[in-house]
């Protein structure tokens, strides 16, 4: 054993940028946004106001009236366009003033942020960008199976504001296999970690921990859980997640996303769709949807008050069992970097795997075979 | 509107600093890369974007479920790192 010098080791946190990710970030289901009011929605350090305009479109303002400062969250909707609750200038979803009701001329510069936004498989989407360009085409969410399928059930979400934490700190997450332990009761037998462009995956295999039940319908035996897991962007992950039972397979998609309110907190949102399994009623599928979002919210819980407890620390101390911690911060980092400025190894393929099911005497018999055959095939 | 940027630095994982990643190339396409293992279990791979192009099973690979999911892999390459093991060229940090 060597010996280090006898020196505590230091906790390093460089001050927190004061800029929010680029990159989609979901709000949260649409249908939520369709009331025909104003909603409200603290975020990016500052407050939007989303609402539905008259062609059924959900659109996304600077809550701020760029007259006198009014609250458009707290006015109302008027032919489709938002009123300020101040003096009822009425603002189109466009980011133009449409018009003053008491003035029968609108300034030329009367123009406010207006939001691109994303309505897919009933969840809203904002793009952010401290740079204020367009959404980049290759970074779009893609489409999720089942989500508009009669064989899927509806979506059961969850929403969570975190205070006093950092939204790193959920991203972490992807990295952690001890989580999975303790988060998701379960025990990985494979595990794998890719980065490349704006996505970051997490593939992760694993069996029952067996000393917490996962909730089966009947007396099932769950065989294996079957994980892909991928951050397409700063904040919105999708997971294919399958609980194969003796019985059948149980399909899922798990959404985990989230959006800054400010650089010390964040809104944190889960979502769960289910495959119906066959010859079941609608409502025992969506108790099922139900149980398991139930279940994982359990687990994202207990991550709440780690985070909310925790010390942001930029150099972490790692054994060689950890993930690999540095390299997703390194690809996170890209979505707080001017585009132009991004470096090329915050986006170039990095793959960590931990496979447990290839025993060392297996590999070495297998190399072993190969070095052999290749052996053979030169001597020929 | 962005606040100034502070310079755009990343830091190193710090296990590197100790046991650096090794060159690997693959016997089927020549793409190189830098690979570190700390078991036999446990790999590192880093990729450079001309080699990810290079890699012929990539290239081949199915698209996936989810659209914009990534390629899990490749074959060849596992195989190679695991001849490099063999010849030495890439330690297995936990046989020290
Ligand atoms: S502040 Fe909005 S109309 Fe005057
Ligand atoms: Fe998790």
């Amino acid at each position: 054993m060597t010996t280090a010098p006898d020196i505590p080791r230091q906790i390093e946190a460089d001050p927190i940028a004061q800029r929010y990710a680029r990159g989609w970030h979901c709000l949260g289901l649409s249908q939520d946004f369709r009331d025909g009011q104003p909603h409200q929605v603290l975020a990016f350090g500052t407050k939007l106001v989303v609402w539905e305009d008259s062609d059924g479109e959900l659109r996304v303002l600077d809550a701020f009236c760029r007259h006198m400062g009014g609250d458009l969250s707290q006015g109302t909707v008027k032919d489709g366009n938002i009123a300020c609750p101040f003096h009822d200038w009425r603002w189109g979803g466009d980011g133009r003033c449409k018009q003053i009701p008491y003035s029968r001329r609108v300034p030329l510069r009367a123009r406010t942020s207006a939001w691109p936004t994303l309505d897919q498989d009933g969840m809203l989407f904002v793009w952010n960008d401290p740079q204020g360009n367009p959404p980049i085409a290759e970074q779009a969410i893609p489409k999720i199976p089942g989500a508009s399928s009669d064989e899927w059930t509806d979506w059961h979400w969850y929403s969570i504001k975190i205070d006093g934490s950092n939204c790193r700190e959920i991203v972490d997450n992807v990295v952690d296999m001890a989580h999975f332990f303790y988060v998701h009761y379960s025990m990985p037998t494979y595990f794998k970690n890719i980065f490349e462009g704006h996505v970051a995956t997490q593939v992760m295999n694993g069996t029952d921990r067996g000393d917490v039940a996962v909730p089966s319908d009947d007396g099932s035996t769950l065989l294996a859980v079957k994980s892909t897991a991928s951050y397409f962007g700063p904040s919105f992950m999708i997971d294919d997640l399958v609980y194969e039972y003796d019985t059948g397979n149980f399909e899922s998609i798990l959404i985990n996303c989230h959006y800054p309110v400010d650089t010390d907190s964040f809104v944190l949102q889960y979502g769960i769709i289910v495959k119906k399994p066959q010859g079941v009623s609608d409502e025992y599928a969506s108790a099922s949807a139900a149980t398991m979002g139930d279940f994982i919210k359990t687990g994202f819980e207990q991550d709440v008050a780690i985070w909310q407890n925790k010390a942001r620390i930029d150099n972490p101390l790692l054994c060689e069992e950890d993930g690999p911690v540095y390299q997703l911060r390194r690809w996170y980092q890209q979505f707080y970097t001017d585009v132009d400025a991004v470096l090329p190894e915050m986006t170039e393929r990095f793959e960590f795997e931990l496979d447990m099911t290839r025993p060392a005497e297996a590999w070495s018999q297998e190399v072993a075979e190969n070095i052999a055959r290749a052996a053979e095939n030169e001597s020929v | 509107m962005g606040a100034p940027i502070a310079p755009v630095t990343v830091r190193p994982d710090v296990r590197l600093e100790t046991a650096p990643m090794s060159p690997v190339s693959c016997d089927t396409c020549g793409a190189a890369v830098e690979a570190r293992k700390s078991s036999w279990e446990q790999t590192s791979i880093q990729w450079h974007a001309a080699d990810v192009e290079r890699c012929l099973e990539r290239r081949a690979a199915m698209p996936p479920r989810i659209e914009g999911t990534l390629f899990a892999g490749c074959v060849s390459l596992r195989q190679a790192l695991a001849k490099a093991v063999e010849r030495g060229d890439l330690p297995v940090l936990a046989d020290d």
